[in-house]
């Protein structure tokens, strides 16, 4: 019964209005952002991190938190009108939500992805409160080898999401260690690769380089393609879906969530990888298997439903164990690092009024959305048709004040820009910025505790597989590894990626 | 010796891997303490990462020899990206000789970047525009104000899009300043000046 006493203590915090209010702007905010296409709930958050410094911690995790799965609501709406992904988890959805909206279906297509995103979300937040609690108990006992190896086993999950080569993806993720490394030396005071830059001595910081990778290199690579641009404004008909939907659509919600919830925990899982395993999970179970691609109901059902249950759970490694899955909960940790709280295992201990009312107020952001998504639907498909002239240089203002009132310093412009045209150059060579972003917000984080192993273990670095949860992470990672480079896996996953460039 | 490069987009990215990984290995070699397993120097870490990108580098690199790849969709190579970043170098050391102070130096610089690349490789409008109006806005923050380091990054942006308005623009960026110094400066007191240095008194309050 400790998990309902918490979860009341949690709703208590979640329900005050101030706190209401703050989770309202954030799913506004994120549904906006999924909505609009070319640019993603990284860029808004990193954007938006300044404004957290006047608020409190819980109202801005709540707000930040709503953003994030806010965003992949609104990534749907977009997917099923447009065919464009407004956020990258919602990429698998543009295969049957658009030809069902070709088919004059999208009310039933919208209707289903958010009733399935928010019973997933009521599951994630339920597993949440479940699974986070003893795995923060575990978490207490893990040494700098454990953390080593779990950040290993991140960093592999996040290669396999990488499109293409592996070895590039597992080179971008080395790339992103060692820019992680720029900076002051925290065990000898040494500046490195510094260059008598006196602003590189803090290192380079996170939300600029997320901002230079993934904001204005995209907006540029927009440009270069041109826009071109098909919507279903005209009609959306008929929002609810007939009783032979709901009865194909329900179970493939089911399966969704459940292996949203599963690999949302996975470090270097999270939402786009639970959305590309429902679709596949889907198609392989389905009685009608060419259906898909052609408007089947499941394929819009199932991935949602993992796609939001994935960004809900990818909290759970962040909350207990202060390691971030991907670049979003990288973000949140900064944010919480602002606020003066290092997160960790003992968070939860320490502050359970912070744990679980961003629990709550996961659900109470999630019963908005319903309601923002589902009779609200006509304005956002208006937001749809503001031409991407006017958006760009708007969310180009937005990133620069957002990236100068980090520290005053125009500095920190610069390196975004610089690191923009970089990230402009690895998407021509194919190479993926997200892995290096999750290499460059793990990079220090693993110098240390590898440090700390070693001098634990007198240089002996069998350690990391003496150990049994370490070795359980590193032979966890090896298999990941083995899996992705067998022919007929690298098959699947080419397949299922050949899949997303038809958008 | 007559090997073919066929996949070009592993080729370059087996060429930057392997000159990253090499230069944070030496450089980390050359300045920083190796120390041993037990005590790790500063140099450890980086030397033995560095030496991982060289050798997945040139596992890239040997790939792009051996099956083939899509072509790259750039507009400028390797020689015109070298070449920027020396006029970029060469630039900034002329402007601190005449005395010119460091941000200036780098305004200047961009702007030369900028007129260059636009003359010699039009392609590379959006690229090279949106870059330079982000640095710019930058720098221009302090001493001009928020004004109009919003109109230079809103116009200058909106150059490098395909259909370019006078009257859209100047609509837009009339929307973006007001809402920036409403949210931004009023609402997040966040210390912009709005007016340029040189005005003793501020007309928007």
């Amino acid at each position: 019964m400790e998990i309902l006493n918490n979860l009341i203590l949690g709703f208590g915090v979640a329900v005050s209005p101030l706190h209401l209010l703050y989770a309202l702007i954030g799913v506004m905010l994120g549904t906006l952002i999924g909505v609009l296409p070319g640019i993603g709930p990284v860029a808004t958050i990193a954007m938006l991190l300044p404004i957290t410094f006047n608020l409190s911690p819980i109202a801005a995790l709540i707000m930040l938190a709503g953003i994030y799965y806010g965003a992949q609501y609104g990534g749907s709406t977009t997917a099923i009108l447009v065919n464009l992904p407004g956020e990258s988890a919602s990429v698998v959805t543009c295969l049957d939500g658009y030809q069902m909206a070709r088919q004059g279906r999208a009310g039933p297509a919208l209707a289903t992805a958010a009733i399935g995103s928010f019973f997933a979300g009521c599951v994630a937040t339920l597993v949440i409160a479940v699974a986070a609690p003893p795995l923060a108990e575990v978490a207490l006992k893990f040494g700098p080898a454990e953390y080593f190896s779990l950040m290993v086993l991140g960093l592999v999950a996040a290669t396999v999401l990488a499109h293409g080569s592996l070895i590039k993806a597992i080179a971008m993720v080395v790339f992103g260690l060692l820019l992680g490394i720029i900076g002051t030396d925290v065990n000898s005071g040494v500046l490195r690769f510094t260059f008598d830059v006196p602003e590189l001595s803090d290192g380079i910081g996170f939300v600029v380089v997320a901002m230079g990778m993934f904001g204005t290199a995209e907006i540029i690579a927009n440009l270069e393609q041109g826009e071109h641009r098909e919507v279903f404004t005209s009609k959306v008909g008929r929002l609810m879906p007939t009783r032979e939907d709901f009865k194909r659509a329900w179970p493939a919600v089911m399966r969704g969530t459940a292996l949203g919830s599963f690999l949302g925990i996975l470090p270097g899982g999270g939402a786009l990888l639970s959305s590309f395993g429902a679709y596949t999970v889907e198609k392989k179970l389905s009685k009608h298997p060419e259906q898909f691609g052609k408007g089947a109901i499941e394929g819009v059902a199932g991935p949602e439903a993992a796609n939001n249950a994935g960004a809900q759970t990818s909290f759970i490694p962040m909350l207990t164990l202060g390691i971030p899955g991907n670049a979003v909960m990288a973000l949140m940790i900064g944010a919480l690092m602002i606020q003066g709280i290092a997160p960790g295992p003992q968070v939860m201990n320490e502050k359970p009024e912070l744990f679980w009312g961003l629990i709550a107020s996961m659900w109470v952001g999630n019963a908005f959305l319903v309601i923002l998504n589902l009779p609200l639907i006509g304005m956002w498909i208006k937001l749809l048709t503001v031409p991407y002239r006017y958006l760009y240089p708007a969310i180009l203002v937005f990133m620069s004040i957002g990236v100068f009132s980090l520290s005053n310093n125009p500095f920190d412009v610069l390196i975004m820009a610089i690191f923009g045209v970089l990230g402009y150059i690895c998407v021509k060579l194919e190479c993926e910025p997200a892995p290096m972003i999750l290499g460059f917000i793990l990079g220090p984080l693993m110098e240390e505790n590898l440090r700390r192993a070693m001098l634990l273990s007198r240089g002996d670095p069998t350690t990391f597989i003496t150990k049994p949860i370490s070795a359980g992470f590193i032979i966890a990672s090896v298999i990941l590894l083995v899996i992705v480079a067998l022919p007929a896996i690298r098959k699947k996953r080419d397949e299922a990626f050949v899949a997303e460039e038809v958008k | 010796m007559a090997a073919r490069i066929k996949a070009p987009k592993d080729f370059w990215a087996g060429l930057m891997f392997i000159s990253v990984g090499a230069f944070f290995m030496i450089w980390a070699l050359t300045h920083y303490q190796m120390g041993t397993a037990v005590r790790m120097g500063p140099a450890y870490f980086p030397a033995m990462l560095g030496g991982l990108m060289v050798f997945l580098g040139v596992l890239v690199l040997i790939e792009s020899l051996a099956m083939e790849g899509a072509p790259i969709a750039m507009p400028f190579n390797i020689v015109h990206l070298i070449s920027a970043v020396l006029i970029y170098a060469a630039l900034g050391w002329i402007f601190s000789r005449l005395g010119i102070g460091g941000d200036y130096a780098i305004l200047l610089g961009t702007v030369a970047l900028v007129v260059l690349s636009v003359m010699f490789l039009p392609l590379t409008k959006p690229l090279v525009l949106i870059s330079a109006a982000c640095v710019i806005y930058g720098y221009l923050m302090k001493p001009l104000g928020l004004v109009l380091a919003t109109l230079l990054l809103v116009f200058i942006s909106a150059f490098a899009g395909h259909e370019f308005k006078w009257k859209e623009v100047a609509i837009l960026f009339l929307v973006l300043i007001v809402f920036s110094i409403l949210v931004f400066v009023k609402g997040l007191t966040l210390p912009f000046p709005i007016c340029p240095a040189f005005m003793e008194t501020c007309p928007i309050r």
